[in-house]
């Protein structure tokens, strides 16, 4: 761990021109970095007047294969766009993709310290009182992301903007192919949601917006009375329908084993009222049902990746075998759920 | 025995190490444990549902174009001739892979047995999640 302190002391020393004695100290890898190796560490260094200056900061690193193949670029751009918004999230610092420098891509960005993330830590005591604070919090903020407009928050030229009639294609396209491409198994079910999720397409979307990707509890900072002050793991983010993200936190896996509770938080309908007031959209129950089964197919998408990269060797992280193993049978579950057939 | 290391992971080890490895470990164990539900009925839930993916392909096999039914007679009429769970497992994926192509074709045909046989391919393919149900899973 030295040396890659060490290292990226030497980096940041180079990114802080007029800085001095610019040191990297208690770095640790953090959990829950399946996509990247997450690590915090404390920056400390003197500037130009000689005063001495620190600050909590997050190293996102890729590793050589991870649960989700994406850009660290299109993660970081979706971070820096809501940045100062009435989405939070951490201040981006520096983006770098050449490799001599750790080994691989990485980005740096602010700690946002004194917070939880677990999603069954929420479940319980003490927090589980604030469970509607919560519920409030969560879905006005993707109601926020929902309404922003793409171009204004500058994220239209790094990421592709399909036609309105084009967001699911695009996204059961994508989907679809790395389920082909890395599936260890035949998938009946999921395969079954696939002919008709083709054979039922949704309607237009409302409008063109930022996806995070991966809207779910368990992907916040929480305080222990309701609030949310962080929006984490940006790394699916593109542009789509907005109920692509509504759909994604109702999935029946990241409701934590809580019949009847969305996100293992609130009831369906409170949550889509939520949504909808701080959106300014509306959730059409067609639409949004094609979106809720997309999304197990997705779900699904990312549990046989898990699994392959594990079992290929590319990558021993044992949260890739362990949420492809117990997630990907829960998914078959959850899209069997959604399709009224379980 | 196995539960017993995975207590060891947790219990013993985890305290001592940083965040990361933790989780790490948890994870491990919690592998452990998943192993532990699997091991116990590993042959026998490949050996159900060998059996009645091929009761299926049987049926479909009357109602489907000629190609398509040779290959599910075909199958139909195979039996597992080893109770290893590797080879269990190779029968279980092509019969799993023309349990698809059944459905798919059956979903186009109209009449009431292409409606009962798919009813009845639904009800097997929530069987298989029951069979393959963790106790730790969230659904």
């Amino acid at each position: 761990m030295s040396d890659l302190s060490e290292k990226l002391a030497a980096y940041l020393a180079g990114q802080m021109p007029g800085t001095s004695e610019v040191a990297v100290s208690d770095l640790s890898r953090i959990s829950g970095g399946a996509s990247r190796e997450t690590y915090r560490f404390r920056l400390d260094w003197r500037d130009a007047a000689g005063s001495a200056a620190s600050r909590l900061l997050i190293l996102r690193k890729d590793p050589v294969d991870s649960l989700i193949d994406t850009e660290r670029r299109t993660e970081f751009s979706a971070y820096r766009a809501f940045h100062g918004s009435a989405v939070p999230v951490p201040e981006m610092l520096y983006l770098e993709e050449d490799e001599s420098h750790l080994g691989s891509p990485f980005f740096v960005a602010e700690q946002i310290a004194g917070f939880e993330a677990g999603p069954m830590q929420l479940l319980g005591p003490p927090y589980a009182e604030h469970h509607p604070a919560y519920a409030q919090r969560k879905w006005t903020i993707l109601g926020e992301i929902a309404r922003a407009d793409p171009a204004a928050v500058g994220l239209t030229e790094g990421m592709e903007s399909p036609a309105l009639d084009a967001c699911w294609s695009r996204e059961l396209d994508h989907w679809e192919a790395i389920i082909d491409a890395d599936a260890l198994e035949p998938l009946p079910i999921i395969r079954a949601a696939i002919r008709w999720l083709r054979a039922n397409p949704p309607p237009p979307a409302q409008k063109l917006s930022v996806v995070h990707g991966d809207y779910r509890t368990g992907n916040f900072l929480y305080d222990q009375a309701g609030g949310i002050h962080g929006i984490l793991d940006w790394e699916m983010a593109h542009l789509g329908d907005p109920l692509e993200d509504l759909g994604w936190s109702f999935n029946p896996i990241w409701r934590w084993g809580r019949p009847g509770l969305v996100g293992g938080l609130a009831p369906r309908e409170q949550a889509i009222a939520i949504w909808e007031r701080a959106s300014g959209l509306v959730a059409d129950p067609a639409a949004l049902h094609w979106w809720e089964l997309f999304n197990c197919v997705k779900g699904q998408g990312i549990w046989v990746s898990s699994s392959k990269a594990f079992a290929d060797g590319k990558n021993r992280d044992p949260i890739l075998a362990f949420s492809g193993w117990l997630m990907g049978n829960a998914q078959d579950r959850a899209a069997l759920e959604v399709m009224d057939k379980l | 025995m196995l539960g017993q290391l995975a207590a060891w992971l947790t219990r013993d080890l985890a305290p001592g190490v940083a965040a990361y490895q933790q989780s790490a470990l948890g994870m491990s164990a919690g592998l452990i444990g998943m192993c532990i539900e699997e091991a116990d009925r590993a042959v026998a839930r490949r050996v159900e549902e060998n059996a009645a993916i091929r009761g299926l392909l049987a049926r479909g096999a009357d109602l489907v174009e000629a190609r398509l039914s040779a290959r599910l007679q075909a199958l139909a009429e195979g039996a597992d001739a080893s109770l290893l769970v590797s080879a269990l497992e190779a029968v279980n994926a092509e019969l799993r892979a023309a349990l698809i192509d059944l459905h798919a074709a059956v979903e186009a045909l109209d009449g009431e047995a292409a409606r009962a046989l798919e009813a009845d391919i639904w009800a097997e393919l929530r069987a298989s999640t029951e069979r393959r149900r963790l106790s730790a899973g969230t659904v």
